[in-house]
């Protein structure tokens, strides 16, 4: 049982136990609700009446019991009419569309043109008040509720490609629409109907208190608050008791309704807050300045053993593990591998942007800033990052519609990130921006400063979102799939982008990450190929490409559709998950070549030739 | 039309389809038409592979689900075997449904997540009645064989499968009612290279093992390339260039072709600069589509006469078309970009 | 922009016919005849000659499609007829009344939202901590207890064990400017406290969404300061969501009223529509409803004009 489970526990049981006692109202050793005893009236709790008597000297935890038992059979029965009307007709609206949505879903929502409440009122007035007047008016009430869920989760399953496919199998539509639509509808519908028992239950009352809901004798909470009203400076705890029972039941079902919703749709369940928001006590010296007593010439980026891992858990996961890397200024480093390889978390990592729940847990990431001397990037807090964002280290996102802020223009967006390192104001940073828009390849730069991200094409909001990365000449530039969500001829226009960069800028380094060796052989200097959280080779693209040093680097290479083959060369196998890493080289599994050897332990670091490393120690027989 | 080698009628044919998205501008607004496929035939033989190709936009998609019947034409006939789609009623039209299947782009959009793995594949054993009921269970153990799954998974949900994995079971299932048209709509675009592979290499055995005819949709000329017989390049909704693989790569006809060819990254990048012949400008909106040749506003050979009217098909050769009045030329340019 | 509040303020328009003709036909179409209904009482059958005069008065006679012209343009005309009660017009009552129907709606608002808004923001910076948790708690009961209950607590502890508040009450702003604000405080304070849970929540959740955008991760990446990306990027972005989510509570707040100001006397229209449904006076209460489901469509127009306003996609798509 998970823990989104678990926590449905306690609402479940409350909401047992209630309507346990209602419905066990009749069997129950109360006494008789409707029994007066004027001479007691107003009388505190006794061994009798165990929370006193009321105006008339009616037992009140017995009204109180009963009460519940008018309030719910109000609510669920309208929740479960409302729901099972609604149901068909947003299933109907959703799926058939056209003329049957109009008929069902749209005709169903004149309702909500009506204040909830007042709708009551209206029906009460016409058919005056009384338990099943109030049934019909929450059922006509909360009726397009259902419908509207229904429906909007209709049309977004329906347009999943499973229900295509049960389509193209030739299923009959009604079988469609309560096998396959149906189940996948009712994690909404179920929180929606929690959602509706309580907010009926607070109508039912409220017509109730008002005198227009329940009939009395008939025991109800909102009249027991509203009698209790009236005597108030008598007896103040007449008010407190149906008050409690009536929050509390409504409570409980909210409570249920918000468990049930993080249960049955984990996605809502968002990571906690935001720590890089929250000021964290400086770390003592640790952004340390060391001296810069090493070489003239210091590469720009030298990272050492560097590990991530995620902290959720007894036991840290280490997601990447022992990454080495050096990058010169003015080169060109690929970082590629497929999914789940690493290659995103480690130039996060580097721009001090991981989520949350991951964090730098070994190794070093030493930078050569401009001003001299050298930083070590893994003892960075938040504000230490901050002062290198921008100017030194700058990054570019794959997919340029998130990336940028959908409601500010790209002349808004831009400038900020100008605004944050230089002094440019007024005139001067409108001709900044320009230049850079330009730069970029951005045609008619003026008007487009004052667009919106959505009035760009995938093309050029890209373009903006490399403005912005280079608007403050940075040092060192990493390129996170900035192509992959882009059509060809689109990725193409892009590269020579890049390539024109660091034609422009030649003492930039550019760290590109990819998935696509293609991409890898038109761009990039040298290449670190990654696989399941580690470098397992590294060299020159062209010596790389040409005489892969790893097998997984050469089944890689083999498995691009590029030769003339009929059949492709395929790895056999997945990428292992990391909390269930094989022993020994992590590719062995999937290797060709592999060894007992293989498995026996972690391959050491060899370097075949100048330049060149591998992780695999059989590279002198196999590549 | 044209000459196609062949002496059989097709299996599968597209009769001038259309496809209208209308886009109302506001409440009181003109309708604007939005032709996302328009004046597309096609037709496939019993057997052959054909690819389709083109950016996003280009109404590749829409074109496999018309193909399907998934999606009404706004004009034109989809035929298959010898029958027209828009003329069968539901239950006739459900009963076809098992020869031809579509497996998806997306491997986790594509199986219903509350479902076990061998219910879904059950569904066309049981709906066309392929086997008996009491072999139902042998037969999805064949299935899952065939598509190298053990047959013990079975019994367990979607989710515990990977990308790889599920596009195996979504082929599994399209084979079930062993149908003999698949349009496949991007199968592997999703999946990481060396998965990639593999999935292809299961759509190259099944389509020889069972006689498959095969629409392959995919923006990967190199995929394509692979599996396709035939290719269809296509551009803003419009057929631009078609023929066989070896045609269409080693001398493409059509400009857009040319360019598409050239800004697919290679492994074996060309010795001149990236983007040499890059294409400028995007896609025009297909609501506001150009005059005459589609492709025009970006094409590095255009001219006037483009403007004016839609270029006719230029026969190029047996089974090669391309729609531009000047087809072929500057072939011998970047002859070495193939 | 304007095109698009133009394109808002027609479907207001629409909405409003479409709430008229629903009134209309709510009181057609429930089974049995209206004037009979609203003549028994507790299963009393009615006296036929008076239903007859009724009948007559209410035009109940003439065919349904000449009622409904009738209806319509009474609507239009604010001509609502006479109150069963006392003869007066009921528009008159709804002139005198609206205004401090409004007043409350306003008040509650303002309140929920100054409140709301801050504390959920924070509530989601802090999100899993003590104050997290606390606004969480204090938000679910907020949320759960109904506003007469709310009122009548109020009214116990305030006013009768405290007697640092009058118990309800209505004084004109004309005579006594601070008294009627101090008056006012209580039906609106009221009102507020279900609101600024939901406001509260919403910008929680909101917020805790938007930090997971990549354009706030983007707007790190320039290295801008904590403050500024939280004003710009991560509460603006916020509001969109938690103002769609305040026009659909509209009716609640409506809602609201009527009992909050049936508990603390205040002399809005919403309780004067209690009133009037206890009375079962049909001029009135239709105009009352008719008048307060106007408001309620006209204070959705606000309410998306300000979403277009924050959110430029918003009148791209539509207009």
């Amino acid at each position: 049982m998970s823990r989104a489970t678990r926590k449905l526990l306690l609402p479940g049981a409350i909401i047992s136990v209630i309507v346990a006692l209602v419905l066990a109202a009749p069997i129950l050793p109360l006494p008789d609700v409707r029994g007066m005893d004027v001479t007691n009236r107003f009388a505190g709790p006794s061994a009798g009446h165990w929370l006193g008597q009321d105006e008339f000297g009616r037992d009140v935890l017995a009204r109180l019991i009963w009460g519940g038992r008018a309030s719910l059979f109000i609510a669920v029965g309208s929740a479960l009419a409302a729901a099972f009307i609604g149901t068909v007709l947003g299933l109907l609206g959703g799926y058939f569309r056209g003329a049957v949505e109009f008929l069902t879903v749209r005709a169903s929502e004149v309702v909500l043109c009506l204040p909830p409440l007042l709708l009551a009122l209206l029906v009460v007035t016409i058919l005056g008040a009384g338990t099943w007047p109030l049934i019909l008016a929450l059922t006509i009430l909360y009726t397009p509720n259902y419908a509207r869920v229904v429906y909007a989760a209709t049309l977004q399953i329906r347009a999943l490609d499973f229900v295509t496919a049960q389509r193209a199998m030739g299923t009959h539509p009604l079988t469609i629409l309560w096998r396959t639509i149906l189940p996948n509808v009712t994690p909404p519908l179920l929180v929606q109907m929690s959602l509706v028992v309580a907010s009926a239950m607070v109508i039912e009352s409220g017509l109730s208190f008002l005198g227009l809901g329940v009939v009395p004798p008939t025991p109800s909470w909102g009249l027991m608050i509203r009698a209790a009203r009236g005597a108030m400076e008598v007896a103040p705890l007449l008010l407190v008791w149906p008050s409690l029972a009536l929050a509390g039941t409504i409570l409980t079902f909210n409570l249920l309704c918000d468990r049930l919703q993080s249960a049955l749709d984990p996605r809502h369940v968002t990571a906690g807050g935001a720590l890089w928001l929250r000021r964290s006590p400086r770390r003592s010296g640790a952004a340390g300045v060391t001296g810069n007593h090493r070489a003239a010439n210091p590469p720009l980026l030298e990272i050492r053993d560097l590990s991530i891992s995620v902290e959720a858990g007894r036991q840290p996961l280490e997601l990447v593990h022992d990454v080495s890397i050096t990058l010169n200024p003015g080169e060109t480093l690929a970082l590629v591998g497929e999914s789940g390889s690493g290659k995103t978390l480690t130039s996060l990592a580097l721009m001090g942007l991981l989520p949350d729940m991951l964090g730098v847990s070994g190794g070093r990431m030493i930078c050569a800033p401009r001003q001299g001397g050298r930083i070590d990037l893994a003892q960075l807090d938040e504000d230490g990052f901050r002062g290198l964002r921008g100017g030194e280290i700058s990054m570019v996102f794959q997919d340029a519609a998130a990336a940028l802020n959908p409601v500010l223009r790209i002349a808004e967006q831009l400038a900020e990130a100008i605004r944050a390192r230089s002094d440019l104001r007024g005139p001067a940073l409108h001709s900044r921006m320009v230049e850079l828009l330009r730069q970029v390849g951005i045609p008619d730069p003026e008007r487009r400063l004052a667009a919106y991200p959505h009035e760009l094409s995938g093309g050029q909001r890209q373009r903006a979102m490399i403005a912005v990365a280079i608007a403050n000449n940075p040092r060192l530039l990493i390129a996170d799939e900035p192509t992959t969500a882009l059509d060809p001829t689109i990725q193409a226009q892009i590269l020579r982008l890049f390539q024109q960069l660091k034609r422009d800028t030649p003492e930039m380094g550019l760290i590109f990450v990819t998935h696509d060796l293609a991409v890898v052989a038109e761009i990039a200097d040298r290449v670190a190929v990654m696989y399941a959280g580690e470098v397992v080779e590294q060299g020159p693209v062209a010596e790389v490409f040409a005489r892969p040093r790893h097998p997984y680097t050469a089944a890689l290479i083999a498995s691009v559709p590029e030769g003339r083959a009929e059949r492709l060369t395929a790895i056999p196998g997945t990428v292992p998950q990391p909390h269930a890493m094989p022993p020994g080289c992590r590719f062995a599994p999937r290797c060709t070549q592999t060894r007992p050897a293989c498995s026996a332990r972690a391959p050491e670091v060899s370097i075949p030739a100048g330049g060149r490393m591998t992780r695999c120690i059989r590279w002198k027989e196999v590549t | 039309m044209f000459d196609m080698p062949q002496e059989a009628p097709p299996l599968v044919e597209a009769r001038s389809l259309g496809r209208n998205f209308p886009a109302r501008q506001g409440l009181l607004g003109r309708r604007r038409d939005v032709w996302a496929v328009r004046d597309v035939s096609l037709a496939l033989a019993r057997g052959e592979t054909v690819g389709v190709v083109g950016e996003s936009g280009c109404g590749k998609s829409t074109l496999g689900r018309m193909m399907l019947g998934l999606d009404q034409p706004t004009t034109g006939h989809v035929v298959f075997d010898g029958r027209d789609l828009a003329d069968l009623a539901g239950g006739e039209r459900r009963r076809l449904a098992r020869r031809m299947q579509m497996v998806f782009q997306d491997p986790f959009g594509s199986l219903d997540p509350r479902r076990s793995v061998g219910a879904q594949i059950a569904d066309g054993l049981r709906i066309h009645g392929i086997v008996p009921a009491g072999k139902v269970r042998s037969e999805i153990a064949r299935l899952l064989d065939q598509v190298g799954l053990p047959a013990t998974v079975a019994s367990r949900r979607p989710h515990e499968f990977s990308g790889g994995q599920r596009q195996r079971i979504a082929v599994a299932r399209a084979i079930s009612t062993r149908p003999d048209f698949i349009v496949a709509d991007e199968p592997v675009s999703a999946l990481d290279v060396s998965i990639q592979a593999q999935v292809v290499n299961l759509l190259i055995d099944l389509r020889s093992e069972l006689d498959l005819a095969m629409l392959f949709i995919s923006h990967d000329l190199h995929v394509v390339h692979h599996l396709c017989t035939r290719i269809v390049v296509m551009y803003l909704g419009r057929i631009v260039e078609e023929g066989s693989a070896a045609q269409v790569f080693d001398s493409p006809a059509h400009p857009y072709t040319r360019a598409l060819l050239a800004a697919t990254p290679s492994l074996h990048p060309r010795k001149t600069e990236v983007g040499g012949g890059v294409l400028p400008g995007e896609l025009p909106s297909p609501a506001n589509p150009p005059s005459g040749c589609p492709f025009r506003t970006r094409c590095p050979v255009a001219e006037k006469a483009c403007a004016a009217a839609m270029p006719e098909y230029r026969q190029m050769g047996t089974g090669w078309r391309a729609a531009c009045i000047k087809a072929g030329t500057g072939n011998t340019e970047r002859r070495d970009m193939a | 922009m304007l095109r698009y509040i133009a394109y808002r303020t027609l479907v207001a328009l629409f909405l409003v016919w479409i709430v008229v003709t629903a009134v209309f036909l709510l009181l057609h179409l429930i089974p049995g005849d209206p004037a009979e209904l609203l003549l028994s009482q507790g299963g009393i059958a009615a006296d036929p000659e008076a239903v007859a005069a009724l009948r007559e008065k209410m035009g109940l006679n003439a065919p349904l499609w000449q009622q409904y012209i009738a209806h319509m343009g009474g609507f239009l005309s604010g001509d609502f007829g006479e109150s069963f009660r006392d003869g007066t017009p009921v528009i008159g009552q709804i002139a005198l009344r609206l205004p401090r129907t409004l007043e409350v709606i306003a008040g509650a608002a303002l309140l929920a939202t100054i409140f709301g808004v801050p504390l959920g923001t924070y509530a989601a910076i802090r999100a899993d901590g003590k104050a997290d948790a606390l606004i969480s708690l204090l938000s679910s009961v907020a949320l759960s207890t109904p506003v007469f209950v709310v009122g009548s607590v109020v009214i116990l502890i305030f006013a009768q064990e405290l007697k640092i508040l009058p118990a309800g009450g209505f004084v004109p702003f004309s005579q006594n400017p601070l008294e009627h604000l101090k008056l006012l405080l209580l039906p609106a304070g009221t009102v507020a406290i279900a609101l600024w849970a939901v406001i509260t929540r919403m910008s929680r959740a909101s917020v805790l969404e938007v930090l997971q955008r990549d354009y706030v991760r983007t707007a790190r990446a320039k290295g801008l300061g904590r403050s500024r990306i939280l004003r710009r990027h991560v509460v603006r972005n916020a509001l969109i969501p938690v103002l769609t989510v305040l026009g659909l509570e509209m009716g609640t707040l409506i809602g609201g009223t009527v009992l909050v100001e049936f508990v603390f006397n205040w002399p809005g229209l919403s309780g004067y529509l209690v009133a009037a449904v206890d009375a079962r006076d049909y001029p009135e209460v239709v105009g009352i409803v008719m008048t307060i489901s106007v408001l309620f469509v006209f204070l959705n127009l606000v309410v998306d004009v300000v979403n277009a306003l924050l959110d430029p996609r918003i009148s791209l798509v539509k207009s």
